[in-house]
């Protein structure tokens, strides 16, 4: 199939399936069909809008030309063999690229209509707003309630408001009701309850990525960035982050960097292809990507036939 | 690119459609016979087709089996899953073809069909069975456009299976048969309706063959709904 036949995905043809004999439809309309091009548009809102990036290290064109809209209160995957500039890609959402210094970057990248790269932006306010976690669980080294206290500390978010003064309620009660709404929402709860002033690095690698992703969680923020999040987990507790990642969906927007491809089929809304050069292939609904790709490049990649 | 890798998976699937390609064959071995019987008003070869049954279910089921293996171990995407996936599909439509050639059979052992001389149940037949050919060859093929002509195609054998019922019910209504000759008459009428019947469904598991084989080829699901 040539990249520009892209037969049309379930999305428009889909009918209710009957028991009834197949029927049949004039080959015309079958050939008016495959013929459309359809641009991948999402529904609902688009979080972060991202125009005609190019990311260079030193003389190395890392991401060419990167246009890709990230829909919010969804799943996004980013996918592609190593060295393709993904986690190049997701580095360039909140601005953590900034931090090589043979870094440039071009284009625009809106975050609610906002181009982060713009003079002035307050980096430390973006990144709690689009927070990060990485592929090894990093917990601070101190006590489980304190990896999810900081950064709400640091930001001051934990000031006593008029709500809690008015319910007499104090900083540590404050304090203490947040890291439980946080270790509720990473699924980890019920785990550690009973051990909150325990040191984090105590617990297990899956609990301790759940940390991490409640302690971002922590500060309040609105996209969530993921770096392999569950690539040194056992197949339990990567299962345990992937319902967590479908659980967050619901209220926050995921973007999330991942080798294993059925993780991303599993998990994803929206899946992104990159290939080697830094090149954005083939952008679509999951089903869509992994059921009819559209680029032979992309189908090759997937089914493992690249050597 | 080089070396494709997956060497063992590359050959599961093509395993899988010789496989689906040989039991397709020994189905349209089974429709011909059953078609001879038919014909031929051979109680033997009849029998032969009705025994003959039992292999053909067993390949269904190693095969099914087959293509549950490839996607639990190798969970194939994209073309490959699409492959499958029709595979898995066209296996159930090749074993009811099978089930049908043996209820042709079964007709063939009650008497002879050649009652109505205005209905030809072997042109029929040959058509019926030319569309599950042809179908299988596209699957194997991988050919688009021969699956659109079979959906096309089968319009002309519902409407051959349509005259030839309506014919039956014609000369039973005009001819001037008394009542004993009508009582006589009523099993082998039954009988024929059910042959047109199956023969009728037979081509529509070969548009069923070609609808999954169109999507396997291009993603097209057109024909499915």
């Amino acid at each position: 199939m040539s990249e520009n036949q892209n037969p049309q995905t379930q999305t428009d043809t889909a009918t209710t399936g009957t028991d009834q004999p197949l029927t049949t439809t004039t080959g015309e309309s079958v050939e008016q069909t495959r013929d459309e091009w359809r641009e991948y548009e999402f529904e609902g809102e688009s979080k972060m809008t991202v125009e005609n990036l190019d990311v260079y290290y030193g003389d190395d064109h890392a991401l060419k030309d990167v246009s890709m809209e990230i829909p919010e209160q969804s799943v996004t995957a980013l996918i592609g063999p190593s060295g393709c500039g993904k986690s190049t890609y997701l580095r360039c959402l909140n601005r953590m690229n900034d931090r090589i210094s043979s870094a440039r970057i071009d284009g625009t990248v809106r975050f609610d209509g906002q181009d982060i790269y713009q003079d002035g932006v307050n980096l430390v306010e973006l990144r709690k707003r689009v927070g990060m976690v990485f592929q090894s669980p990093n917990p601070f080294p101190k006590s489980i309630r304190q990896n999810i206290a900081y950064g709400p500390e640091k930001h001051g978010d934990l000031d006593t408001g008029l709500l809690a003064r008015l319910l007499n309620r104090s900083d540590e009660e404050e304090r203490d009701r947040l890291v439980e709404r946080c270790l509720r929402d990473a699924a980890l709860w019920d785990e550690v309850n009973d051990r909150l002033d325990d040191n984090a690095l105590g617990l297990s690698g899956g609990q301790q990525q759940r940390l991490c992703i409640a302690r971002c969680l922590s500060v309040d923020p609105e996209i969530i960035l993921m770096d392999e999040p569950a690539s040194a987990l056992d197949p339990i507790a990567t299962a345990k982050i992937e319902d967590l990642i479908e659980d967050l969906s619901e209220e926050y927007t995921v973007v999330i960097v991942t080798h294993n491809m059925q993780q991303a089929a599993r998990i994803s809304d929206q899946t992104a292809v990159f290939l080697t050069g830094g090149e954005l292939v083939e952008y679509g609904e999951t089903d869509q990507v992994f059921e009819d790709p559209n680029s032979e490049r992309v189908e090759d990649y997937i089914s493992g036939k690249f050597g | 690119m080089i070396a494709v890798p997956r060497k063992e998976y590359r050959e599961s699937l093509a395993a899988l459609r010789s496989e689906v390609e040989s039991m397709g064959t020994a189905v349209l071995d089974q429709l011909s016979r059953a078609l001879d019987a038919l014909e031929r008003d051979d109680q033997k070869l009849a029998r032969e087709v009705i025994d003959g049954d039992e292999r053909i279910n067993q390949r269904y089921l190693d095969l099914e089996s087959d293509c549950i293996d490839l996607i639990a171990l190798q969970q194939p995407v994209a073309s490959d899953l699409r492959f499958v996936a029709a595979s898995f599909k066209i296996l159930t439509d090749l074993e009811r073809i099978g089930d049908l050639a043996t209820n042709l059979a079964r007709y063939a052992l009650a008497g002879r069909s050649d009652e109505i001389a205005e209905v030809q149940i072997q042109t029929i037949g040959e058509t019926a069975r030319g569309q599950v050919r042809a179908a299988l060859d596209a699957y194997v093929d991988a050919d688009s456009a021969a699956c659109r002509a079979i959906a096309e195609r089968d319009d002309e054998l519902d409407a051959s299976c349509q005259n030839a019922s309506e014919a039956v019910v014609r000369e039973l209504i005009a001819g001037e048969s008394d009542r004993w000759e009508i009582e006589r008459l009523l099993d082998d009428v039954s009988r024929l309706l059910l042959t047109i019947r199956d023969l009728e469904r037979i081509g529509d598991h070969a548009v069923n063959i070609a609808a999954r084989t169109l999507y396997m080829d291009d993603g097209d699901p057109k024909l499915i709904y």
